[in-house]
Parts: structure tokens; sequence; C-alpha cells
């Protein structure tokens, strides 16, 4: 009863991870997923992180975040080129999901796009969503997804998004006393396999991170899942576990993907997961389909099952807020 | 007597007797069988069949079915498809025996055998 704090996963509310003050239970390994719009509660109840079916709790209990000291965006998997069912036009759903973010009550400052900005890696769909993102007026920072280095190891995509980047595109930036890294992993995969960081830029990380305060918040992005979320299908990435052993004197780190269309949240520790939503087409749950393909929804339900992350850094809790918000 | 009318037919159908015991085994003798046409379909994450076995100098043919694309790569670099939208099409003229190993390099769990005799 005392120590009731609420995190909403979907659009009505806020996904708060206090850090510094956590009630939250660190015995092993903690989750809780939104799933397709039907939006999941989590409810820390005895330090105890529970999920909840969206509509058991809401109400006056909404918080809003107080002044925040950095908001910004994230999108995933827009797919620019793919023309099938469950969406035949990923063009405007992706300037749905231009006007979501122009929208957005607390304007953000920049746009973090997890990749498979494509779907075919050719330069005309590159093309048109660096066309439709101009209207947001905004930064962007891409990682490519393993539809965008499909015929030349990610040359184009370094050329256009990473040209001051190291390896297959991976780099670090600071903004308003976060640390950023963007990672590659969909290359050089191997057979079998899941998600690949490889030595070089697993080294070059470590490295980075030297020079980081350990207080200082850090946001790692990537495009395939840095956790197993499903190996069957190949959601995870093989040497993520080092890249996140780097990371843990840190006191507040998030790691934001994509790669499944789907969101999914996991608490471990100083460790918030979470993946976006597509704005291209969902896929199905773990284990709930023959494979991860697109899953195929009634035209009405398909807006529903898109969206867009909101995130803002709220300085004087240290922690981030999440919220996902679909495109209807 | 026979008549020379009944003589021929008897000639004919003689001849038609030793053609068909002679012919078809003339046809097993000394010739290689036919090359398969093989193909492989790429559908729902999968390629079927998962194991091929052809003989040298086959043709394998990988044709996508799937609503996403692929790209057919195999393990020791012998051959490696561009990326494959629905519809496309790979194929590979295999010349050495062995086992060739493959996989969809954007999506690693799926893999693949050809096995060249």
């Amino acid at each position: 009863m005392s120590d009731n704090k609420q995190f909403v996963a979907t659009a009505s509310g806020v996904i708060e991870h206090d850090h510094n003050h956590d009630g939250v239970n660190r015995r092993g390994f903690l989750k809780c997923m939104a799933w397709a719009g039907t939006g999941a509660l989590c409810v820390v109840e005895a330090g105890v992180l529970k999920s909840v079916a969206l509509g058991a709790q809401l109400g006056s209990s909404k918080k809003q975040p107080t002044a925040s000291q950095l908001s910004f965006v994230q999108i995933s998997d827009s797919h620019m080129g793919f023309n099938k069912p469950a969406n035949p036009d990923v063009v405007a759903t992706l300037k749905a999901a231009v006007d979501r973010i122009n929208a957005l009550p607390d304007a953000p400052e920049f746009i973090l796009h997890t990749g498979d900005i494509t779907h075919l890696s050719t330069p005309e769909q590159f093309d048109t969503v660096d066309q439709i993102l101009k209207s947001t007026n905004k930064e962007v920072f891409f990682v490519p997804g393993e539809h965008d280095v499909l015929n030349d190891d990610g040359a184009m995509f370094r050329e256009r998004y990473a040209r001051n980047s190291k390896g297959a595109g991976w780099y670090s930036f600071n903004k308003n006393g976060i640390h950023f890294i963007g990672l590659v992993n969909v290359m050089n995969l191997k057979a079998g396999g899941l998600g690949n960081l490889g030595r070089e830029q697993l080294e070059w990380l470590e490295d980075d991170l030297r020079a980081v305060k350990h207080s200082t918040p850090i946001v790692v992005f990537a495009h395939i899942p840095l956790w197993t979320v499903y190996p069957q299908w190949g959601w995870g990435t093989d040497d993520g576990a080092q890249a996140l052993s780097y990371l843990q004197k840190f006191g507040s780190v998030t790691v934001l993907n994509g790669h499944i269309h789907q969101t999914m949240q996991k608490v471990e520790g100083h460790v918030t997961f979470h993946t976006a939503c597509s704005t291209a087409f969902p896929q199905p749950a773990p284990g709930q389909a023959e494979g991860p393909g697109p899953l195929k929804v009634p035209a009405d339900q398909l807006r529903k099952v898109l969206g867009i992350t909101n995130v803002d850094y709220l300085k004087h809790r240290h922690a981030l807020a999440l919220v996902d918000s679909s495109l209807e | 007597m026979p008549t020379p009318r009944s003589q021929l037919l008897i000639a004919m159908l003689g001849l038609a007797l030793i053609l068909a015991v002679v012919l078809p085994s003339a046809t097993a003798i000394g010739q290689p069988a036919p090359t398969p046409a093989t193909e492989v379909k790429v559908d729902n994450f999968t390629f079927s069949p998962e194991v091929v076995t052809v003989p040298v100098n086959s043709t394998v043919t990988w044709t996508n079915k799937d609503d996403v694309p692929h790209v057919i790569a195999s393990t020791n670099a012998t051959f490696r498809s561009k990326g494959l939208d629905t519809d496309d099409h790979y194929s590979f003229t295999f010349t050495q025996p062995g086992t060739y190993s493959y996989y969809c390099s954007m999506h690693p769990k799926m893999t693949g055998k050809i096995i060249v005799q």
C-alpha cells in the first residue's frame, strides 16, 4: 500500500525507472511487457514489479513528467519499400508517426531511429525516409538494421548517416549530460547465430566508456535487442552480454532497440531495456506464430499496433521516463 | 504354308517383341540419370527442403516466397545472392563435390545444406 509506484506502458502514462531510489526488487530478472496496444500496467508493490492488464488501474494517478531536462523520441523499423499486408502504405504510417512527434507537448530535441530504415537498402528508399523525417525539423541519429546493409556491407548507410563513425557505423555523442552510444549488431552475422557486435566494436565500446563518469546516464541504441528476447527467432545478440558487462558500473543505463516490431520492456539492476514498435508493420509475440514475419491485422487495427516512443530525462529524479504511444 | 502377308506379320511381331525386350535395357546401360532441376523454396523464414543432395554440375535455384527479403549465403564464401525480395530467385551451379552449408545472412537462424556428390 505504501510503496505503490505506477508504471504505465502505453500512451496514457509514463514508465519511470527511478534508478537512485528504486523500490524495485532486484532478486533476478524482472520483465514487464506491453504487447500490441493492449498495454500493461506495471505496478511496484512491496518492491516487486508486477504486470497488470490495463484498465484495471487508471484514473487520477496518472503522473505527468515535471520539467524534464531532455526529451527525445525513438522510432524504428520504418521499412521504406515494404508494400504487403498488413501495410500497403508505409509512407503514410511514417508520416503519421511524424505527425505524432510534431504534436508532442514536450517538443523532443532529436530523434533516434533504431534501424530497418528501409526494406531493401535502395537509395530511393533512404531518400524517401529522409524526406519524410525532414518535416520534424529535428536532428535524427540512426543505427542500421539488417535491411539497411543488404548489398554493400552498409557503405550507403554510413555515407548517409554515420560519416564520422568507426567500423561498421558505431559512434557516441553527448546531449545535456547524457552519453548516447549507437551500436551496430547486424553485420557479419554467423549461420545459426543471433545479432553480433564483434570484437572491434566491443573494444571500442569499452574504451569509449572509460572517459565517462559512472554517474552519467547512458543511452545505448542498436537495432537487434541486446538482451535475449527469443533466440528461436534470432531476437537477441550473441555478444550482447559482454557489452552490458562494460555498463555495470554506471548508475543509469537505458538500452533502446527495435527489430521485433512490438514494445517490450525489462528492468535488470540499473539497466532498463526497451524495444519500440515499428512504424510499418507489427510482428507476432514470441512463439505466437510460425515465424517472426509481418503480422497481418485488419486495416482499422493497423495504426493501433504501430507507434513511437517518447523519452524524457528527469534530472531531478535521475530517471528516464519512456512513453510508448500508438499511431492511433 | 503361311501367306507372304502373314509371314510379314509374324516377322513384325517378332521384331516388336525383340525390341520390347532389348530397348529398355539399352537405355539403362551406360546412361546417367537426368540431372533433376533442384528447387529450394524460401518461405516463412525456412528453406525447404532444408537438406538437398544433388549430383555434380547441378544447378540449385532458390525462390523467395516469403513476404520479407532474404540473402542466400554459403558459410564458406562459395556463393552469395543479392538481397532477394518476394518472387526473386537465385541460382548457383555446383561444379565441385562437397557439403555446402548456407544460411540467410539477414536472418541467420535460417540454415540449409546442399550436398553435392
